[in-house]
């Protein structure tokens, strides 16, 4: 049975990560609606999963948090990226880059290219 | 790095984890929050809104059980959560939880107990720096394969061998008179001698002063210097540190203190703890053969000998070294050295060949741990018993989705607590052991020398005590945890405790059964043997009169006697003696039977005797006794005669020997009249003039032994034991001797003086009664045990089957059919238990009997008494619950759970 929710961990943290550094400080709802937003209905069901990855990358050191008011003034907690979070990301992400091409270009390659 | 901050920041978390879950519960409010007023800007009604927003955001408990997972050691947390269930379940259960400690704590208090003489018999590493790479180098012949080195020949050692880094020599501890003054009567102490590089060899730092020079160990007689022992420097001078430099008396030569030995050194012996340590070549001031010259003589062989192996070599390198060299030895000294090998020991092989004191521990152990083991098996009884009670608990966790891992370790966890409970106090049983030991030090050293049993619970023992604790918790938690936690939910949820049907499932409780019978049989048999053995050869006798003597130990060598003075000393004494009133007979004697020193051997050939091929002679113990001695003792004298005045040095050299040794070497009966040559056959012909009962010699459980006797006359002994037949109470004589002596020389010290029966009840019955009451114990404990454990585990075994019994008597089942099915069971299992039990009980008679008396043969009563009563307990543990469940009626059994 095939799961919405069965996103890759690494990728999620990816995610949240790119999330933060395009939009700066952003409480967990945000980071949520933002990865719905370009993702499709990926978190559509599960949003809760967010939160033991954004945990995680906390412990890791690659984003911080604090406590701050929403927009309608509701509390919430702000994550943002650190400077090693930032080249956490930058790694990855050339990582990503590189993996992507590469099943890209496996994908492209056509029976015939091979006879 | 990043796993490094990761895990620290868990750990962190661990201690913040409240706060963290209610950051986590305020950060999901606010995210709901948000999203409920997302949704009623999209037109939702408020309900609705927040409805929705819950379903979006997904499972809150599981998502939170992942965040907690990540967040903290998860396992730390729930075994947290394990230990504090666990408590809370025993708590429930006292009585229970009691019994099980307390059963616990009597096996590994026995067993860490055993195990801390086992330690300090063979494995303790001796008390220097870098304790692995000193070994003992030991000379060996055919029957000897720990022969100490003569002094020339430690010189050899020192000098041809280049495995070590030093080689060091010591004598055995002796006793020395020592004064601090020199006005004061002296007083007996221990002294080591030593070679000169003793100290720094063994890498020992004096806490004052410095240790010995080797140019103070060259010249005899040079260099009277002398270092205390740590123990002794407190007590006798009350640590006062202007000790070094002043002058001690010790025999009557004035010795200069140049250091003392750190509090870390008690010394390399086992059981000793040396006052005081002078150099080798301070040895004519000390107790050394008399009839042989310690610097020259190459077969005066009084030297123990240890080395440093060199980081460098290994052991074989030092073994063939060594062995070369002895075959060197033998060619060179062919008179003194033939058939001597030698041999490097590590110090497990040196403390297991030195004496046999160690098996004492090794037995000891063994039945320590049979205990142990009997405790085991009955916690693991009580505990299956417990866990199938809890059965339905067990299914309704697996029902609610416990994992069975998680179960297995939650009922593990109990059983850890409670073996850690059971530890804790089997320690505190230890440490009495162990104290009650050491109470007993005067009864098992009977000598002036210091010396102390070495059992003690260090750490060394409290990690296998703990080890131990946490092997019982995996023997005896492991099957009950994993049986209870394979249950089958349907029936598990139906009924409380039922049986399902099929035969695996009692597999477990048979086994602990059979192996409760056996283990059980087994420490019955050992204690009852060691009981009747030693009852037995008290019964038996030593063979001598024990009552009415006065023993006096003299040593004219403390007062620095040369050879000419002693012997008049001994003279007058024994002639001024016998003129006491009140004294009936007089006897002088080199050792007493059954006293704590050991008797010398003697190296002859019977002449004629054709010899094998490969020995050079034949060994025997003897002892140097005066012509009063048979009659004194009351030993028989079976044929010839016994020694006489007339046997002086000038006349023929004669001996007496025990019937043993006559019937052993000529078996015709006409050992009178033959000789016998000293060491070798062409060695000095000696006559055997009569032949002496067999008794008693070393102890109480002794085989017989070959024993020659040689007259004092003939054979001037330095150290000697007066020993006086009274008419009255032996102590009564202590004053004429007092005033005897005093007529001979003022100074003269009298030692050991007592009534030969007190030494004997102590050394003979006190001593060994130590080792029986141990086992007694041990074997009262398994009985205990055993019994208890098999009544439950039997009778829980029946009452299980009450539901049974109910459709068997209802089916027509008469309650004579049933008795006969349920104690069948039980009996087949005993019996299985007791064929078991039968064939380990041999094998430690046998280990026994080799190990500890020397009784011999099979001791059927200890068979005839021990196994039909556990066959009697056993049967009466099947007998009442069977038939509590035959007068049941049918109706009520069915009903019955």
């Amino acid at each position: 049975m095939k799961q919405k929710t069965d996103v890759p961990q690494g990728t999620l943290a990816l995610m949240v990560l790119k999330t933060l550094d395009v939009l700066g400080p952003l409480h967990g709802y945000g980071v949520a609606r933002r990865i719905e937003q370009i993702s499709g209905d990926l978190l559509a069901v599960n949003q809760g999963t967010l939160y033991p990855v954004l945990l995680k990358l906390e412990q890791e050191g690659a984003i911080e948090s604090e406590w701050g008011a929403s927009e309608n003034n509701r509390r919430a907690r702000f994550y943002r990226l650190t400077k090693e979070g930032r080249k956490q990301l930058q790694v990855e992400t050339q990582d990503w880059e590189q993996t992507a091409a590469m099943i890209g270009r496996f994908f492209e390659v056509k029976t015939e290219d091979l006879s | 790095m990043k796993s490094l901050r990761r895990f620290l920041k868990r750990v962190g978390n661990l201690v913040t984890r409240r706060s963290q879950d209610e950051r986590l519960s305020e950060e999901i409010e606010g995210h709901i929050a948000l999203q409920t007023d997302e949704n009623l800007r999209a037109g939702l009604s408020p309900v609705e809104a927040r409805r929705q927003a819950m379903l979006k955001f997904g499972g809150v408990e599981g998502m939170k059980e992942e965040y907690r997972e990540a967040r903290g050691l998860h396992f730390v947390e729930s075994l947290v959560q394990d230990v504090r269930f666990a408590i809370r379940s025993l708590q429930r259960t006292p009585g229970l939880t009691l019994f099980v400690v307390i059963t616990l704590a009597l096996g590994i208090g026995m067993t860490s107990a055993t195990f801390s003489m086992v330690d300090g018999l063979v494995f303790r590493p001796y008390p220097v720096p870098h304790p692995g790479n000193v070994v003992t180098l030991v000379s060996t012949t055919h029957d000897n394969v720990f022969d100490y080195f003569s002094y020339r020949e430690y010189l050899d050692i020192r000098d041809k061998t280049k495995s070590y880094d030093g080689v060091i020599a010591s004598a055995d501890m002796e006793a020395v008179g020592f004064s601090a003054e020199r006005t004061a009567t002296p007083r007996i102490k221990g002294g080591v001698m030593v070679s000169g590089n003793y100290f720094q060899v063994l890498g020992v730092e004096p806490r004052l002063g410095r240790g010995f020079r080797e140019d103070e160990d060259q010249v005899p007689g040079r260099n009277p210097v002398v270092v205390l022992g740590p123990d002794f420097w407190k007590h006798e001078f009350a640590s006062d540190p202007s000790i070094l430099g002043r002058t001690i008396r010790l025999n009557g030569t004035e010795f200069t203190v140049i250091g003392v030995a750190p509090d870390s050194f008690p010394g390399m012996l086992t059981f000793g703890l040396p006052d005081f340590y002078v150099p080798l070549a301070m040895a004519r001031v000390f107790s050394t053969n008399l009839q042989k010259n310690f610097f020259e003589d190459r077969d005066d062989r009084e030297l123990n000998v240890k080395a440093r192996l060199k980081p460098d070599a290994t052991l074989q390198q030092a073994r063939n070294e060594l062995a070369r060299l002895a075959q060197d030895l033998e060619r060179e000294y062919p008179k003194v050295n033939r058939g001597r090998t030698a041999a490097v020991y590590t110090l497990y092989e040196t403390r297991t060949r030195e004496d046999d004191n160690w098996k004492f521990g090794v037995v000891f152990a063994i039945l320590a741990l049979a205990v142990l083991l009997v405790a085991c098996t009955n916690v693991a009884g009580l505990l299956l018993s417990r866990a199938r009670a809890r059965k339905r608990e067990i299914s309704i966790r697996l029902a609610l989705g416990a994992g069975r891992f998680r179960l297995i370790r939650l009922l593990l966890t109990e059983s850890l607590i409670l073996a850690f409970l059971g530890g804790l106090a089997g320690v505190a049983i230890g440490y009495g052991v162990v104290e009650w030991f050491h109470s007993k030090d005067t009864i098992v050293f009977m000598t002036e020398l210091p010396a102390a049993v070495p059992f003690r619970m260090d750490t060394r023992i409290l990690l296998a005590s703990l080890a131990l604790a946490a092997l019982s918790a995996l023997l005896c938690g492991l099957a009950p945890a994993l049986q209870s936690t394979r249950v089958d939910l349907v029936t598990g949820l139906k009924s409380a405790d039922a049986d399902v049907p099929g035969r695996k499932r009692l597999w477990g409780r048979n086994v602990l059964v059979v192996a409760q019978v056996s283990t059980s049989l087994m420490l019955l048999t050992a204690s009852f043997l060691m009981a009747r053995g030693f009852q037995h050869s008290l019964l038996e006798g030593t063979g001598f009169a024990k009552d009415h003597l006065l023993m006096v130990k003299f040593d004219p060598r403390l007062m620095q006697y040369n050879t000419p003075q002693t012997q008049q000393f001994y003279k007058l004494l024994a002639e001024r003696m016998r003129e006491t009133p009140g004294v009936r007979s007089e006897a002088l004697t080199q050792n007493i039977p059954l006293g704590q020193d050991e008797f010398y051997g003697l190296a002859f050939v019977p002449d004629g005797f054709q010899m094998p091929q490969d020995r050079e002679n034949f060994n025997s113990t003897m002892d140097t006794v005066d012509e009063g001695y048979f009659q004194t003792m009351g030993i028989p004298i079976l044929q010839g005669r016994g020694f006489l005045a007339s046997d002086t040095s000038d006349a023929p050299l004669v001996a007496v020997v025990n019937e043993r040794f006559a019937k052993h070497y000529w078996p015709g009966g006409d050992a009178v009249g033959k000789h016998i040559r000293l060491d070798s056959r062409t060695g000095t012909p000696v006559e055997i003039v009569g032949v002496a009962q067999t008794i008693k010699y070393q102890s109480t459980f002794e085989k017989p032994i070959d024993f020659v006797y040689m007259p004092l006359a003939q054979h001037p002994i330095a150290r000697m034991v007066l020993m006086l037949r009274s008419s009255g109470d032996p102590l009564q004589l202590v004053q004429p001797v007092k005033d005897v002596v005093r007529t001979l020389d003022a100074n003269m010290p009298m030692l050991q003086t007592r009534a030969y029966e007190d030494f004997y009840v102590n050394a003979a019955v006190k001593g060994p009664g130590i080792a029986i009451q141990l086992v007694g114990t041990m074997g009262t404990v398994g009985l205990l045990l055993a019994v208890a454990g098999l009544y439950g585990l039997v009778a829980y075994n029946v009452s299980r089957r009450t539901h049974e019994i109910g459709i068997r008597m209802a089916l027509g089942a008469g309650s004579k059919d049933v008795l006969r099915l349920v104690m069948g069971k039980g009996l087949v299992l005993v019996g299985m238990g007791t064929a078991i039990g039968l064939a380990m009980g041999f094998a430690v008679e046998r280990l026994m009997n080799s190990v500890l008396f020397n009784a011999g043969g099979i001791d059927i009563l200890a068979y005839i008494i021990v196994v039909p009563s556990m066959f009697l307990v056993t049967m009466l543990a099947t007998y009442v619950p069977a038939r509590r469940a035959c007068r049941i009626a049918p109706t009520q059994a069915l009903r019955y759970e």
